[in-house]
């Protein structure tokens, strides 16, 4: 990018900020003097104005979501739930099926009793 | 719907209380669906709100609570759309300013900028130039401009100190109204 074109999207990034109200106090005078100094400048700041309000106006639009998202959403979350459950229910058979296997068989190892006196 | 009342649901939705994520999201999808639309397009952003809320039922054992609910729901939103958006190419629209970019005035003038602001026509122009701006700028931009969110709240969102905040919402601002003064078709007419 040539050293105007990077001024040009200086001037248009700082006349931007003053369009919006975000400057204050000396940066706020040097764009004003920026505006003042050259016609397209104050047609610069005009077009921001007249876009900063569209997309105010657009923002404050209340936007309606379609019922399906939340349908979808709610559905999802009630089959994951499920699923836990089920995971959960049947993970607490499998261990129980399991435990008995273990007994009945005698499979399970020996404890080691301690008498307190290990060599 | 309080901040208390968000805390509450999302912690007995945390514990796998659909009833009260059902709620969560009966009372924020026009939220998410909005800012879905004005990053991800009105295309995508019907699939985009349903990933989110998918992420949000999986993750909302993480929401701590140490921000409002929304601030937590704005960030999965805005990840959900840029995560879709990551191949689309990052634009830098400073490239193509050859000239200061001007939006014509209004037939009626400035009088009533509402009106002319709310047109069917411009609110498409609007809409296809927030496509040309890159995607983590124009999220910035939405959530300075059209949701009216302060920088550190911005920040917060984009996980971003407040200076870079500042940066996205600026050059997001440029870029738009460059593609703004072009009808709304982005640099040169076109879509480079």
């Amino acid at each position: 990018m040539t050293v105007r074109g990077e001024e040009r999207w200086e001037v248009l990034e700082s006349i931007g900020a003053y369009a919006a109200g975000e400057l204050a106090g000396e940066e706020a005078r040097a764009v004003e003097r920026l505006i003042m100094e050259r016609p397209d400048h104050r047609k610069l700041a005009e077009s921001y104005a007249r876009m900063l309000v569209m997309l105010s106006v657009l923002g404050n639009e209340s936007v309606e979501a379609p019922e399906a998202i939340a349908n979808y959403a709610i559905r999802r979350a009630y089959l994951s739930a499920f699923m836990r459950q089920a995971e959960d229910f049947l993970g607490g058979i499998g261990r129980s099926y399991l435990d008995a296997f273990v007994y009945y068989f005698g499979l399970r190892p020996a404890r080691r009793e301690s008498y307190g006196g290990e060599i | 719907m309080t901040y208390m009342e968000d805390r509450d649901l999302a912690a007995r939705a945390s514990s796998g209380d659909v009833e009260a994520f059902g709620r969560l999201v009966r009372d924020h999808s026009a939220l998410v669906y909005r800012v879905a639309m004005r990053i991800c397009g009105e295309g995508d952003a019907q699939d985009a709100s349903q990933e989110v809320w998918v992420r949000v039922w999986r993750n909302i054992n993480t929401f701590r609570g140490g921000s409002a609910f929304s601030t937590w729901l704005y960030k999965v939103t805005v990840n959900t759309c840029l995560s879709a958006r990551e191949r689309e190419a990052r634009r830098e629209m400073r490239e193509y300013v050859s000239e200061l970019p001007f939006l014509p005035e209004p037939p009626g003038g400035d009088a009533d900028p509402e009106t002319a602001a709310l047109n069917a026509e411009r609110r498409e122009e609007i809409e296809k130039a927030l496509s040309y701006v890159r995607p983590d700028h124009r999220a910035a931009l939405v959530l300075r401009h059209m949701e009216g969110l302060s920088y550190a709240e911005i920040a917060e969102i984009l996980d971003v100190p407040d200076g870079t905040a500042k940066g996205w919402v600026s050059r997001g601002r440029a870029a738009m109204l460059v593609a703004l003064s072009n009808n709304g078709d982005g640099p040169e007419g076109g879509s480079s």
